[in-house]
């Protein structure tokens, strides 16, 4: 089973190159999509098997996702999986994730910061931002218990089957809510995040209701 | 009768933005019969205030002539900023979509 990670990055030089040390040795491959951040990423294309795409202007974390998915597949991934740059995520717990896939028990994995494992999860995000994304995917018969999961995996069936149309951060709930919809076997991992910076605010949130209900107009 | 013909003063300054962009070719043919006609027809409305006065009355309506056209104006503004919102998203989508074909064909 070749297994592709796939990692949006824009303006992450601090962290990305510690990220993929960790991540590459666990993956048949690692693809950059460095969604048009200001100082060009340079130096990891180098690495075998780290592939580095550029996008020439910044269109969000939701279409790098989705461009490195398209790459990925292009690779013959069997696997892929989408991981942070900003180094919140554990790449020990990359095996746990997609064990299920390799099991075939599951088509999708998301990874979970509520099912047990410690996270250093800020309070109001912890307590207001996250029910009320919970709140809000239940509205589309969501009823995973991290309504943001940005660490998941799936099979090469699910990534042909489904297009991330949310160039913004509402690209986590419309993953969450199509691959819901579209009846595909879920499973949920818990996972460890580090939180280096606050990351999604209320505002955000808001944005993203906004984005899906524009998404749900355009259909 | 003042306020009449300051809303015309503003009518005749759009009208006029309208045929320069017309002449700078920012703006198509249909676009610009389209306006003109829009324009036109508020300021008819606006000279014969009292007339759509008596024909709102006669159609069971209480306001006004001008609130009736402020209310009418609202909706519209209402419908053209969600039309051009769902414009700005397919554009943007469109974007994301050439600067990907961009990306992978690279």
């Amino acid at each position: 089973m070749k297994t592709i990670c796939v990692i949006p990055a824009y303006n992450e030089d601090r962290r990305l190159a510690g990220v993929i040390a960790k991540v590459r040795p666990l993956v048949d491959a690692v693809v950059v999509v460095d969604d048009g951040s200001k100082k060009k990423i340079e130096g990891l294309a180098e690495l075998a098997g780290v592939f580095v795409l550029r996008h020439p202007i910044n269109r969000g974390q939701g279409a790098a996702l989705q461009t490195g998915s398209d790459y990925a597949l292009k690779l013959g991934a069997d696997i892929i999986i989408h991981f942070d740059a900003d180094d919140q995520f554990a790449a020990a717990e990359i095996p746990e994730v997609i064990a299920p896939l390799l099991s075939q028990e599951a088509d999708v994995v998301f990874g979970s910061r509520f099912l047990g494992k410690k996270s250093n999860i800020p309070k109001i995000k912890k307590y207001i931002v996250m029910p009320l994304g919970r709140f809000a995917n239940r509205l589309w018969g969501v009823r995973t218990s991290d309504p943001q999961s940005g660490f998941r995996a799936y099979t090469r069936k699910v990534a042909q089957s489904f297009r991330i149309e949310n160039d913004r951060m509402a690209h986590c709930s419309e993953i969450l809510i199509k691959l819901s919809q579209a009846g595909w076997r879920i499973q949920e991992i818990p996972i460890t995040v580090t939180y280096h910076e606050y990351g999604q605010k209320l505002g955000g949130g808001f944005r993203i209701l906004k984005d899906l209900f524009l998404q749900k107009i355009r259909q | 009768m003042l306020q009449q013909v300051i809303a015309l003063a503003f009518i005749a300054i759009f009208i006029w933005r309208l045929s320069l962009q017309k002449k700078k070719k920012q703006i198509g043919n249909n676009e610009f019969v389209l306006w003109l006609v829009f324009w036109l027809m508020g300021a008819l409305a606006i000279i014969f205030i009292r007339s759509l006065d008596k024909i709102l009355v006669n159609l069971g309506f209480s306001g006004s002539g001008i609130n009736f056209l402020l209310y009418l104006a609202v909706i519209s503004l209402f419908y053209l900023v969600f039309k051009l919102r769902l414009k700005i998203s397919k554009l943007e989508k469109d974007l994301t979509d050439l600067v990907r074909e961009i990306t992978l064909t690279k």
